[in-house]
């Protein structure tokens, strides 16, 4: 019942929290200076054309009628039509979103399972020259910017040893090639791998540092926990205890991982404009760029929903995992 | 009870790598536990009660070895025993611990059945149906219902915690129990029910224990047989009650007038001054010698033998160069001790 109870109380925090960015969303784009029609007329548009244009999109009406306007489409699951293309914003960046996750879901993935074993190899050689060096090219490469980094390894795996293309996500050729089949088709090309490594491998290297980190440290604390003693003094073999250890120790990680990967899938925005990887940072730029409110606001709160409902997800797993931690409240 | 030693350790001494150096905290020990007996340990912070008992389980940390000395269990010598030949033979099944955090000693990821369980299952043939019956009979004996082996630990109460630690040593039947100070961190009436357990074991198991503790009202109320260290030293080991009513090193007589007796309620409680030294390097005097008020410079120049009481007696041993004159001195009743720290008005002659 109270398991229940728990459900309940979350999907309504949820739902407020998912409001609350919609509505923060919709007034702060249009405290922006400058709008569609200003970029219309200094593209050199006809006035009146302008005029129509503002009246046929409803950007006449008080802004209170155009928000509950907004809300109520929601609802109704029909997040607005992007004023750059006039189609659908879902249909207009829904390739743009599932780009940006194949990218970032696995590359945030690949970061957290190197960086748990080597903070596990490094917390458990406390006080060895492994735990002293491996932090600093970590914390290093953790430090470039991002942008920086992917122009790195642009000049350097692209440039000097020419091994990957420099940018986009396939070659148009290819792409073309299979226009006609289904639209995953593309996914499981050469070109898509070749062009897929570098602005992996930047991801990668760029978020390693914060699971091995936390992770060596984690594992630090609980190699002086009692209980890990006393499985030594009850006979428990080595390999049992470093599964115990890593056990525990991977509970901080698991904590930060939706919180890594939702940052990323934000976050691309700058190594996906140096890639030029069309994801949901680089439609993000585009439509800030054209005024697009609508595509703004969607793109965002696809963003802020998945911060959300990983955070959700994450309790329940946590809950699982650890029986200190109850769902019943 | 029977005679042979179940346990012995000869000239044990015990250092710690330090950035100063060596550091020794055990030195030159040497005692014995007999089949189903109940050993006490005792002593203040610092003396090396804890490495002396880590060293028997030989869990000390990394930086500490057993540099000189034997560790003999059922006259075998364990203390170079390889980790995997420990586990297999001698850890849980043979010699179980009982920890001095009992609080956080049980994994709170897993139930404490489970966690009975692993342990039956490398040491011992019970398969998973009868290991979890018989720590259900552990329970019971302990005082815990035995529905609750399936709880996780952090469902327990600190006692509880405590009571199911105990099932846990008690589960494998070993012949030797180490137990570190089980009540630190426990209120007095919990206390006395876990000691109350603990003499409840000795009576109806048979099994040895060896109580480490500060607390020598303890030793004294329910041990058999008692060592007293102090700095890394073993000052006397003995019968308790000949060390209850003639200590002859200076420190068990100082330290008995420092806890109040029910026989003599209007005394005032005495306190020894200093605490037990950090020896670095080998301890070549005796330890106590800045905090004793019969230490002369014989006390400095090397470490007191551990010699027989008294000349007919085979079980009392103490290690003091004056044990004669102490003991002589608490018999008359006389009290011509010199002042404590000696040492400092030594000093303030000097200028």
């Amino acid at each position: 019942m109270s398991k229940v109870r728990f459900f309940l109380k979350r999907i309504t925090q949820t739902v407020f929290l998912l409001w609350l960015v919609l509505t923060f969303l919709f007034f702060l784009f249009r405290l922006m200076p400058g709008d569609i029609s200003d970029i219309l007329l200094y593209q050199g548009a006809d006035p009146d054309t302008v005029a129509e244009f503002e009246e046929s999109w409803g950007l006449n009406d008080p802004l209170y009628v155009q928000y509950f306007q907004y809300i109520y489409n929601f609802i109704l699951l029909e997040p607005g039509y992007s004023v750059q293309t006039n189609e659908p914003v879902w249909d207009f960046v829904k390739m743009n979103i599932f780009n940006t996750f194949i990218l970032a879901a696995p590359a945030i993935t690949l970061a957290y399972i190197l960086g748990a074993v080597i903070g596990t190899v490094t917390g458990t050689k406390r006080g060895g020259k492994l735990e002293k060096f491996v932090p600093v090219p970590l914390l290093t490469i953790g430090a470039i910017p991002e942008f920086f980094l992917a122009i790195l390894m642009i000049i350097v795996f692209a440039g000097f040893l020419g091994w990957f293309p420099t940018s986009s996500m396939i070659d148009p050729a290819v792409a073309n090639q299979y226009s006609d089949d289904p639209w995953w088709r593309i996914y499981f090309t050469q070109s898509f791998a070749m062009h897929f490594v570098l602005p992996f491998t930047t991801v990668v290297l760029r978020y390693l540092f914060l699971p091995s980190l936390i992770m060596r440290t984690s594992v630090v604390e609980v190699l002086g926990q009692d209980f890990i003693f006393y499985k030594r003094v009850t006979g428990l073999p080595k390999s049992a205890r470093l599964k115990s250890i890593a056990k525990h120790s991977s509970l901080p990680v698991i904590t930060l991982y939706p919180i890594s990967m939702a940052r990323a899938i934000g976050g691309l925005v700058l190594i996906e404009t140096v890639f030029n990887w069309p994801g949901m940072g680089y439609a993000l730029v585009q439509a800030v760029l054209a005024r697009d409110f609508a595509t703004v606001q969607f793109v965002f709160f696809v963003i802020a929903a998945f911060v959300i409902v990983a955070n959700f997800v994450i309790d329940i797993f946590y809950s699982v995992i650890d029986p200190r931690v109850s769902l019943d409240d | 009870m029977s005679d042979d030693p179940l346990l012995e350790v000869e000239n044990l001494t015990v250092q710690y790598k330090t950035k100063e150096g060596m550091l020794t905290a055990v030195s030159d020990a040497s005692f014995a536990v007999s089949e189903g007996e109940y050993f006490g340990v005792v002593g203040e912070s610092g003396c090396g009660k804890s490495t002396l008992l880590l060293s028997i389980l030989n869990a000390l940390d990394s930086n500490g070895q057993v540099t000189n000395g034997v560790i003999r269990y059922k006259g075998e010598e364990i203390q170079d025993l390889s980790e995997q030949e420990l586990n297999q033979r001698i850890r849980w099944k043979e010699i179980a611990y009982i920890p001095q955090g009992s609080m956080n000693s049980l994994d709170p990821l897993e139930r404490i059945s489970t966690q009975a369980v692993q342990l039956a299952g490398l040491h011992s043939d019970l398969n998973e149906e009868e290991a979890l019956t018989k720590f259900e009979e552990m329970f019971e004996i302990v005082g815990i219902d035995p529905e609750r082996i399936h709880d996780y630990p952090h469902q327990f109460s600190g006692g509880m915690k405590q009571r199911a630690i105990i099932a846990l040593a008690l589960f494998l039947e070993p012949s030797l129990i180490i137990a570190d100070e089980p009540t630190t961190a426990l209120d007095v009436i919990m206390q006395d029910q876990i000691f109350k357990h603990i003499d409840d074991i000795v009576d109806r198991v048979g099994t040895s224990i060896m109580l480490i503790t500060h607390d020598i009202a303890v030793v004294f109320e329910s041990c058999d047989r008692m060592a007293v260290m102090h700095g890394g030293q073993i000052a006397e080991v003995g019968p308790v009650t000949r060390i209850d009513n003639e200590p002859h090193h200076p420190y068990s007589t100082l330290l008995q007038e420092a806890f109040p007796d029910i026989r003599e309620p209007n005394r005032d409680l005495s306190v020894i001054e200093g605490k037990p030294p950090r020896q670095i390097g080998e301890t070549d005097y005796c330890t106590f010698v800045d905090r004793c008020p019969w230490a002369t410079e014989e006390c400095r120049e090397a470490p007191p033998p551990l010699e027989r009481a008294e000349a007919d007696r085979s079980d009392h041993f103490v290690s003091c160069f004056r044990k004669d004159d102490v003991r002589e001195e608490n018999e008359q009743g006389t009290d011509d001790r010199k002042a404590p720290n000696q040492k400092s008005g030594s000093l303030a002659n000097d200028e």
